[in-house]
């Protein structure tokens, strides 16, 4: 199923979500679990695991199941799952319900994924756990293509009757051995070839009665109840609102079409080019809007105002007042920087050329000229990943091509990695406030 | 090395280290703040947001994640239809110092795109502009026809005019003056630019 910004609603996701799972439980032998037990802990354990599982994911990116495609955009399995990973990092509820699932198998049964009996179980927490965030992830991905409301559960409801339509494509096409269900759904007896079938030649053809009566009727021939006709209340309200059903079979159907010729989607990431060129716009309506602030009372146009919400302004402006950003370094400390350089197989001049390859104007350098240049590069690391075309070369460690790994910068600091982790977020932090002060 | 200079040309990589960290971070119950009315009002500037809207889109990712794709949507309707040609701004040329000494037949942009050829005739001058058929832009000019201007150093206008379909525009030199001894006057240089409505 397509749908406007979508990228995880697919066939490919069966691969994706299967990936996830297989990735993670080789994470999980990494990583210290036992932090589950310790709310503290768990987001320095999201930053573990997420660095785990990319890794894991790198590792298989050569494989047939890797390289398959995720959906009809384009992207790999790979590169939805990798992507899906570090939706993990925006979206923690997910990760806290996971948490929350782990702790209360441990209560039960004590640390079981040592078990590996358990693997199976662990997957399934994962797979829960990635099954809701891609809704969710999509969910605002269709918002900010259409600029309509959605939520995970209408995601769920279009994935529904997307399967339902194609429940009721396979009946049509062998309607002769599904007669009497054939009927049920046009509620009507069969005599000769139904019309219907030849005119159904996409979701857009399908009539929002003959889901209903399909749904109502399937417990008769499969045994189990539609999904319209659960007892679980789920779509009990939809059974009630054909136009509604009406209207999403249209939309999917109208989208299909789009998007047919596969012109490539919203892909969200975009490039340096874009990025530069929204916030130019974004600055400039902050802008005038900061201009217009004593402006005769206008009244907001805030969607579903809830005035408290958004009453507590935020915090100062961030210091701007930094002098000239210290770019050169002291001989003694090129030598220090040198001797770990080398033993982490890098170039002993490494944080040298890097530091020159700073741009000297960086609004980002000078935001972050309290931090060593190892704490930097693992704030690009987290943000824009190990690889981007707008790093300078001299970033890059020559063995792969992508920034040093988080042990090598770690390493390159003199410092250990849940440190460095923590000066990371903490300088992420100070970036994020800077950042949305319009500094 | 300046302060202040970055808010408008961003850095690539500074821009894109920014729109992650605005459009990337976890926001507990977000959801979309502003209708697409607003955000497109503020970015034509025809109504600012207020400070609560301000606000309220800075600390929603998701409804800046709206902005961003109104934004760049607005952007590729506003650029010339074809979305593949390279676009094209304008093109500055000089006099050459050689030129000074001969009577002046010819002058060309610094980009190679356009030439500016000097006929005399009957007792004055003609000035042709010309499109080079190498220029990147060259398609969409002789579809588009738009509306072009040459000027000289000091921003008097020495033509102005649609291309023909041989991608020139011939009009009678409007100075009193000679082109060399003109040019040399008026800062040696031209320019040639298209003339927005």
């Amino acid at each position: 199923m397509r749908l406007p910004g979508t990228r995880y609603q697919e066939h490919g996701w069966e691969q994706v979500r299967k990936l996830l799972g297989h990735c993670s439980l080789q994470a999980f032998r990494q990583i210290d679990l036992r932090l589950v037990l310790d709310p503290e802990q768990h987001g320095a354990l999201l930053d573990a695991y997420t660095e785990a599982v990319a890794a894991s994911l790198r590792a298989h990116l050569r494989t047939s199941r890797a390289e398959a495609p995720g959906n009809s955009y384009g992207d790999s399995v790979s590169e939805l799952a990798l992507s899906l990973l570090f939706e993990l990092q925006a979206q923690p509820a997910f990760w806290q319900a996971f948490m929350a699932a782990m702790a209360q198998e441990h209560a039960r049964s004590g640390a079981f994924w040592d078990n590996p009996v358990s693997d199976g179980m662990l997957r399934k927490k994962v797979n829960d756990m990635y099954v809701g965030l891609r809704d969710k992830v999509d969910a605002d991905n269709y918002i900010v293509a259409t600029g309509r409301d959605c939520s995970p559960n209408k995601i769920y409801t279009y994935r529904m009757l997307d399967m339902a339509y194609g429940e009721i494509a396979r009946l049509f096409a062998a309607w002769e051995q599904h007669r009497e269900q054939v009927g049920a759904i046009l509620g009507r007896e069969l005599a000769g070839l139904p019309i219907e079938v030849r005119q159904m030649k996409s979701i857009a053809g399908c009539k929002a009665e003959w889901v209903i009566r399909w749904s109502e009727s399937l417990e008769r021939f499969d045994g189990a109840p539609g999904p319209l006709h659960t007892r679980s209340k789920r779509f009990a309200s939809l059974k009630n609102s054909p136009e509604k059903i009406a209207a999403m079979l249209t939309e999917i159907g109208a989208y299909e079409e789009l998007s047919a010729n596969l012109d490539s989607g919203e892909g969200w990431e975009g490039d340096a080019g874009e990025a530069a060129l929204w916030l130019e716009d974004y600055w400039r309506v902050i802008g005038e809007s900061e201009q217009q602030e004593h402006a005769p009372d206008v009244v907001d146009q805030i969607l579903q105002a809830q005035e408290d919400a958004f009453a507590d302004v935020l915090a100062g402006e961030p210091s701007d007042a930094a002098g000239p950003v210290e770019l050169a370094a002291s001989a003694a400390q090129l030598a220090k920087e040198q001797a770990s350089a080398a033993a982490l197989s890098l170039s002993p001049r490494y944080l040298e050329l890097a530091r020159a390859a700073q741009d000297a104007g960086s609004w980002t350098l000078r935001m972050l000229h309290a931090e060593s240049l190892p704490i930097r590069l693992a704030v690009y690391h987290k943000l824009l990943g190990p690889a981007d075309d707008s790093y300078p070369d001299a970033w890059l460690d020559p063995a792969t091509g992508e920034l040093p790994s988080l042990q090598q910068l770690a390493a390159l600091d003199g410092i250990s990695m849940p440190t460095l982790r923590k000066r990371r977020n903490e300088a992420i932090d100070k970036l994020t406030a800077a950042n949305r002060a319009a500094a | 090395m300046s302060n202040d200079q970055d808010k408008n040309a961003e850095a690539p990589l500074d821009a894109r280290l920014r729109e992650r960290l605005l459009l990337a971070r976890a926001a507990p119950g977000d959801r979309l703040m502003l209708a697409d009315a607003t955000l497109l009002a503020a970015l034509d500037g025809t109504r600012p947001l207020t400070p609560g809207e301000r606000v309220a889109l800075q600390q929603s990712p998701l409804t800046l994640r709206r902005f961003r794709h109104l934004a760049l949507e607005r952007r590729s309707q506003a650029a010339p239809a074809a979305a593949n040609d390279p676009v094209w701004s304008g093109s500055a040329g000089m006099l050459r110092a050689a030129a000074s000494a001969l009577a002046l037949e010819q002058m060309v942009t610094d980009d190679g795109c356009w030439t500016l050829h000097f006929l005399q005739a009957d007792g004055g001058w003609q000035v042709v502009l010309a499109l080079s058929a190498e220029a990147p832009f060259a398609a969409r000019l002789l579809r588009e026809q738009p509306m072009l201007r040459v000027v000289d150093g000091g921003g008097a206008i020495i033509l102005q005019g649609r291309l023909d379909a041989d991608g020139e525009c011939e009009r009678a030199w409007p100075f009193d003056g000679e082109p060399a001894a003109h040019f040399q006057l008026y800062g040696a240089g031209f320019m040639v630019e298209p003339v927005s409505a």
